[in-house]
């Protein structure tokens, strides 16, 4: 006797997802900001919109907020649809670039602005005030003008104004970018703890791919209003699968080859390298090969058991960084090579030295010949 | 406990909202403030053109009315029985409006370079007198340069002025009068337009083998050009037309075109005149100050 | 010595500032003969004493105080308006509207007086207190756009959509947000419209009827005499507005 078949009723269908946006373009007279535009945000992540200045990210951020409308195209949170719907009718809440305190309210004002226009009864206020200026650290601070507090202190204030409204969002709009560097970093490991303890969507606009590194789970990476690459950390790091995004996170090596058998590239004057499988590219297809300057190793010509991938050169430049150093090696196919070597006792060279350059096919990624 | 329904904005702001949506929302803003400006400025001003073109229905009597006739003549009969007036206030709101160009700029650079902490109260100072009445500061010049106060005679004493020589009733009195009740329309643009200017601006001047006369020559004139011309033009204007000045430091022979206008209007009921000269004046100030407006284009003007 | 050159040319330059009005104050107590108060004759504290012989000063000056208010409250609501659709909108029409604020400010109060006394003649309207209020707020409007426009252009927008993604609608953003904010503009406009209407006298001539402000007594008078207690009234509004001044940069400067 066969058991009933499972029935899946329409409650433990699969969630929407946190953040929608469904071939959202917007204009600016012609000139597109953002250029049909799918993206999917899920519950409870760290989210990361990552490019240069013009590529789009705020304004994608900005429409998700209500704050502009797509020319065309949908955005659901949560599954509802959110086009049309003045900011103050949306679940989410945002942190602005420049904090966008109310310098005529005290800092308790301000962090319970949002509870005071949703009608919430007096005596939580006060409490709820409390608890969030705890959270971000900033307990005793009520009374104060925001004129009075330094910047990360403000930024903490703006931070808690906008989590105290539960919302199931939180855009964050450049918000560590006028923070000095130790403050930057700090705030930066702050807000991932927050984002972890309080259990909602961030969805966080940057430029500086380190930041985006550290705190994000996903990160699409954006220009000229397109996404070129989604994925984790790691995953766009080690296969960034195009030149820009390679280039725009961390820096690489690019030479031009083609593609032969057996996941073999050859490069203009013979010499095979190896690459990880799975490249998807015909034989006698032009391409580059790529590879992180960490993971070059730079040895003695002639030295046994080096890895697969091995081009000669002469050091042109070495600089001791302290952690590190960065050699820039001329090779022997005519491009410039940088790798940079962890100081931990092992050979070191100087300009002038003849080396070989060696690095493991896993590390190695393919872009496009463009 | 409040909920957000008795929040909302009141019915009748809804109602234009769905009307007439968000676009309208600037001209109605506009509206209150524009149609008191049409109906008190346009429409008066545009009148008194028509005025300008009548003549009496009576020769000689005022009281009988007027009809439009189109009397251009208006115009060149005002402008040839006035002339003298004309020039004079040009000459004088001229004169006045450099000669407070000169004093306000030395203290304006003074108060945005050197004024340090104490900018602000010394701004405050330079505006104070100001809290005067008008025509108080203007008897107060009448005491001032009376013949036997002490600048006249002080004047007569190191031979500025001849032993039996004044200072009232001469166009003297009421150039430095206008010089004196306009310097804070001088002095206020010209300080904001010198304290924007970056002090590392000169210093990078400096650092490039310019003196200082040349740095300022260079740099911070140029740089607070905006503030001259706005100050200039905030002189200047009220003062050509002003005539309190004139009629209480000066003599008929100093009478200003203001003056003139005043007396045809209140006293001798010349309406068309009156209208033709006032018309005058101030197509006359619009020709002088058009090319300022071309040149800074049009949302400096309110800014 | 080159140093000491400009400092030395700005206590001048005050001291020039200030004589005439050295001079209100100290005539204020000339103990003088017959109807002119031109000449120094003497020490006196009479007319402070008796500041309120001549009831028509006073009576003036309230006038003066009244009008002043009515105008610079209208204009400054009308003005502030004019200010926000400026600043916060892109409408066509911006420049005309630029260029109607900038010409009451270009003409010359005679033009600006004579044409709106032509007009009321025309609309048989009698002139008096309130067509003076009507020309009043008719000239202030431009200044105050120009006061509140200032204020506004430093404003940071960020801060109205922080409050609307904050559940706020645009008339509670606008009430607890903006308003707060740009006030201190909008005071200074008032205060501004105020002054300028409390001294204005080319354009009340003109329109005054047989109304009498504070200015207009001062001309009329001037021929035949001024009294001393304008003097006295003169040197106390004086006072009382710089104090005001004084009182209200202390306490700026206690609250920053």
């Amino acid at each position: 006797m066969t058991a009933a078949p499972e029935r899946i009723s329409p409650a433990t269908a699969v969630e929407p997802a946190a953040v929608e946006l469904i071939n959202v373009t917007k204009l600016f007279g012609d000139a597109p900001a953002v250029d049909d535009l799918t993206l999917t945000i899920d519950e409870n992540r760290f989210f990361a919109l990552l490019g240069p200045s013009g590529c789009g990210k705020t304004t994608t951020l900005r429409m998700v907020g209500g704050f502009e409308e797509p020319t065309s195209g949908e955005i659901r949170l949560h599954g509802e649809p959110v086009v049309g719907l003045k900011p103050y009718k949306r679940p989410v809440n945002t942190v602005f670039q420049s904090y966008a305190l109310f310098p005529h309210l005290s800092i308790f004002e301000n962090v319970a602005f949002g509870l005071r226009r949703r009608g919430v009864e007096k005596g939580d206020i006060g409490r709820r005030v409390d608890d969030m200026l705890e959270l971000v650290q900033l307990p005793g601070m009520s009374k104060r003008k925001p004129t009075q507090l330094s910047g990360g202190q403000r930024q903490r204030v703006a931070l808690a104004r906008a989590l105290i409204n539960h919302p199931r969002v939180l855009l964050l709009d450049e918000p560590l970018g006028a923070l000095d560097l130790k403050l930057r970093k700090e705030m930066q490991i702050e807000l991932k703890r927050i984002q972890n303890e309080v259990g909602i969507t961030f969805v966080h606009v940057t430029h500086d791919q380190e930041e985006a590194m550290t705190m994000a789970d996903t990160i699409a990476v954006m220009s000229h209003g397109r996404i070129r690459r989604l994925g984790s950390p790691t995953e766009i790091y080690d296969d960034p699968r195009s030149a820009f995004v390679a280039g725009f996170l961390g820096a690489s090596n690019m030479l031009a080859g083609t593609v032969g058998g057996n996941d073999e590239v050859a490069l203009a004057d013979g010499t095979r390298l190896h690459v990880a499988s799975g490249h998807g590219r015909r034989p006698g297809d032009a391409l580059r090969i790529g590879v992180r300057p960490e993971k070059v190793g730079v040895f003695e010509p002639g030295t046994a058991g080096l890895p697969a991938n091995v081009v000669e050169g002469t050091v042109t430049d070495a600089s001791f960084i302290g952690v590190s150093t960065h050699y820039i090696i001329h090779s022997v196919l005519g491009a410039d090579i940088s790798a940079v070597v962890q100081n931990v006792g092992g050979s070191s060279f100087r300009p002038g030295d003849r080396v070989a350059l060696g690095w493991n096919p896993e590390h190695s990624f393919v872009v496009d010949d463009d | 406990m409040t909920t957000e329904a008795a929040r909302r904005p009141p019915g009748w702001a809804r109602w234009i909202r769905a009307k007439l949506g968000r676009r309208a929302v600037p001209y109605l803003l506009l509206i209150p403030g524009g149609l008191w400006l049409l109906a008190f400025y346009v429409i008066p001003v545009a009148q008194l053109a028509g005025v300008s073109l009548q003549e009496p229905l009576q020769a000689g009597n005022p009281q009988a009315g007027y009809e439009l006739t189109w009397r251009w003549a208006n115009y060149s009969d005002a402008f040839s029985d006035f002339s003298g007036q004309f020039y004079r206030s040009f000459l004088y709101a001229g004169v006045a409006t450099i000669a407070a160009l000169l004093i306000a700029y030395p203290l304006a650079y003074a108060i945005a370079f050197r004024g340090g902490r104490y900018k602000n109260l010394l701004l405050v100072l330079v505006l104070m007198p100001f809290l005067t009445p008008f025509l108080l500061r203007t008897l107060a010049w009448k005491v001032i340069l009376a013949d036997s106060g002490w600048v006249v005679e002080g004047m007569q004493s190191i031979g500025l002025l001849p032993s039996n020589g004044r200072l009232l009733a001469t166009g003297w009195a009421v150039i430095a009068g206008i010089t004196y009740n306009f310097l804070a329309f001088m002095t206020l643009p010209l300080y904001v337009s010198l304290e924007k200017i970056d002090p590392s601006l000169i210093e990078a001047a400096n650092d490039l083998y310019a003196s200082p006369a040349t740095a300022f020559r260079k740099v911070t004139l140029p740089l607070s050009m905006p503030g001259v011309v706005a100050g200039t033009l905030l002189t200047f204007i009220p003062a050509a037309g002003d005539y309190i000045n004139a009629q209480l430091l000066g003599n008929p022979q100093q009478f200003m075109i203001g003056n003139v206008i005043d007396s045809r209007f209140l006293r001798v009921l010349d309406y068309p005149t009156a209208a033709a000269l006032s018309f005058t004046l101030m197509l006359v100030i619009l020709a002088l100050i058009i090319p300022y407006v071309r040149a800074a284009g049009t949302e400096e003007l309110v800014a | 010595m080159r140093r000491r050159v400009l400092p030395l040319y700005a206590a001048l330059a005050l001291a020039y500032l200030f004589l005439p009005v050295a001079v209100v104050i100290l005539f204020s107590f000339n103990d003088n003969q017959g109807r002119f108060n031109f000449t120094w004759q003497g020490f006196t504290l009479k007319h402070w004493a008796g500041a309120f012989d001549v009831p028509a000063i006073f009576d003036s000056l309230l006038v003066s105080l009244r009008i002043a208010f009515f105008a610079a409250l209208a204009a400054t609501i009308l003005g502030t308006l004019i200010a926000l659709a400026l600043v916060r909108y892109y409408f066509r029409g911006r420049s005309t509207t630029n260029l109607l604020l900038f010409l009451p400010m270009a003409t010359p109060e005679v033009v600006l007086g004579s044409s709106l006394l032509a007009f009321f003649l025309t609309l048989r309207v009698a002139t008096g207190f309130w067509t003076i209020v009507i020309a009043h707020i008719m000239f202030n409007i431009s200044y105050v756009v120009v006061t509140v426009k200032a204020r506004l252009t430093g404003f940071d927008r960020h801060l109205e959509e922080a409050a609307m993604d904050l559940y706020a609608n645009e008339w509670q953003t606008f009430r607890k947000v903006t308003l707060p904010m740009i006030m201190p503009g909008v005071f200074a406009a008032f205060l501004l419209g105020f002054a300028l209407s409390f001294d204005d006298f080319i354009i009340t001539n003109f329109n005054s009827g047989a109304t009498v402000t504070f200015p207009l007594y001062i001309w009329g008078a001037a021929r035949v005499g001024v009294p001393p207690q304008v003097n006295v009234f003169g040197t106390a509004i004086f006072v009382i507005t710089v104090s005001l001044m004084f009182v209200n940069l202390w306490a700026q400067r206690r609250r920053a």
